[in-house]
């Protein structure tokens, strides 16, 4: 009993440093996924690529950051011991905002160090922008699909709605479209 | 302004976990909060937070409520805002996992799928504007210069987002801040 306890923390470790290895060398939404893909299905067999991709599917359906994703990984290798380590992993490089905000924090108001702040939030929003255009052309499938994106953004856009009741609405209509047979919604759900 | 460490996990559990859309677009519901509305952090206290939370590895949305909580309360602040942004949405992705191949069938979860989806492209687009806004307002020539160039660099040079954002800071090192805010 103790010999598989000690192996259930030696697998939860190794999980533990294996997911951690992916999230603390990537600096962008999936970039972790090679790391995840060739140590755990590649090299060490723990999850399979259907299991990998379903998480990654997961994570575009449900609320929270993309790098969740490694929790529902950690899950499928070894259950709930397993999407703890997941957590833990996605949680730990977190922490290291504080050592930068100690050295930046007292020069946040130096012209280049603004400058630097500026550009960056600035960039930021580009890669947003980039970003959105696989998802776009994923997601909008037909003019029920556009128009849910425009009316949406009009809403985001007026303030008049906090994001989730836009999501909810528009999960709404095309539920909604989906029950009155509207060919490009049903033709998503797969009806 | 002390903030209660309840509110602060109240805020993180409920807008960093029941937003889709990417971490982007999180941060800017998060900005409305927390700057906008509660003012508990400065502007600049905010730029530095999203800042540099897109230079720290990981997720950027966990990183940036880390700094946000520490603005705030310090390090209690900090891993309260931590816990309450990231284990909601865990324990989602675990059921959500759990249950997947049986939702995965379901029609209209799939129908419902859809909408949510193609409202997650506007929530994108909204957040790219709601960050670019502030400094388009402040520095013009910095925003039509920086904001074309990260998309056509990350488009036609195929430049992972780490490389644009390390262009990005290089580049605003080199070309210092107009004015100095002090709010």
């Amino acid at each position: 009993m103790a010999r598989a306890r000690g192996e259930d923390v030696l697998k939860f470790l190794t999980l533990y440093f294996l997911l951690l290895k992916a999230t603390a060398t990537s600096f962008a939404r999936l970039a972790s996924v090679p790391v995840v893909r060739d140590e755990l299905v590649v090299q060490r067999h723990m999850i399979t690529d259907h299991q990998l991709n379903s998480a990654l599917v997961i994570t575009r359906a449900t609320p929270g950051p993309v790098g969740v994703y490694v929790v529902s990984v950690g899950y499928f290798a070894d259950g709930i011991q397993g999407a703890i380590a997941g957590w833990l992993a996605m949680t730990t490089p977190a922490l290291l905002i504080i050592l930068l905000l100690r050295f930046f924090a007292a020069r946040a108001t130096h012209p280049r160090v603004r400058g630097m702040l500026q550009s960056v939030v600035l960039a930021s929003a580009g890669l947003v922008v980039a970003s959105s255009i696989p998802l776009a052309r994923d997601a909008i499938t037909g003019p029920v699909t556009a128009s849910i994106a425009v009316g949406a953004l009009v809403l985001l856009l007026s303030k008049k709605l906090d994001t989730l009741w836009v999501l909810c609405l528009s999960a709404s209509v095309s539920l909604v479209c989906a029950l009155l047979g509207v060919r490009e919604v049903v033709a998503a759900a797969g009806m | 302004m002390t903030v209660a460490l309840t509110q602060i996990a109240a805020e993180f559990a409920r807008y960093a976990n029941l937003t889709l859309g990417g971490g982007s677009a999180t941060i800017a519901v998060l900005r409305e909060q927390v700057l906008s509305k509660r003012k508990w952090i400065t502007d600049v206290q905010f730029d530095l937070a999203y800042g540099l939370s897109r230079l720290t590895p990981g997720t950027n949305l966990l990183a940036f409520c880390t700094a946000v909580g520490f603005f705030t309360r310090k390090w209690l602040g900090a891993i309260v805002a931590l816990l309450a942004a990231s284990v909601p949405c865990s324990i989602i992705a675990v059921v959500a996992t759990h249950y997947f191949e049986i939702w995965q069938t379901n029609a209209l979860f799939r129908g419902a799928l859809a909408g949510a989806l193609a409202a997650a492209v506007a929530i994108m687009l909204n957040t790219a504007w709601v960050l670019a806004l502030p400094h388009a307002k402040e520095a013009r020539l910095r925003a039509l210069l920086v904001v074309p160039g990260a998309i056509a660099l990350v488009t036609f040079t195929h430049a992972s987002s780490i490389q644009v954002l390390g262009v990005a800071a290089v580049l605003g090192f080199a070309w210092p801040a107009r004015a100095e805010k002090t709010s």
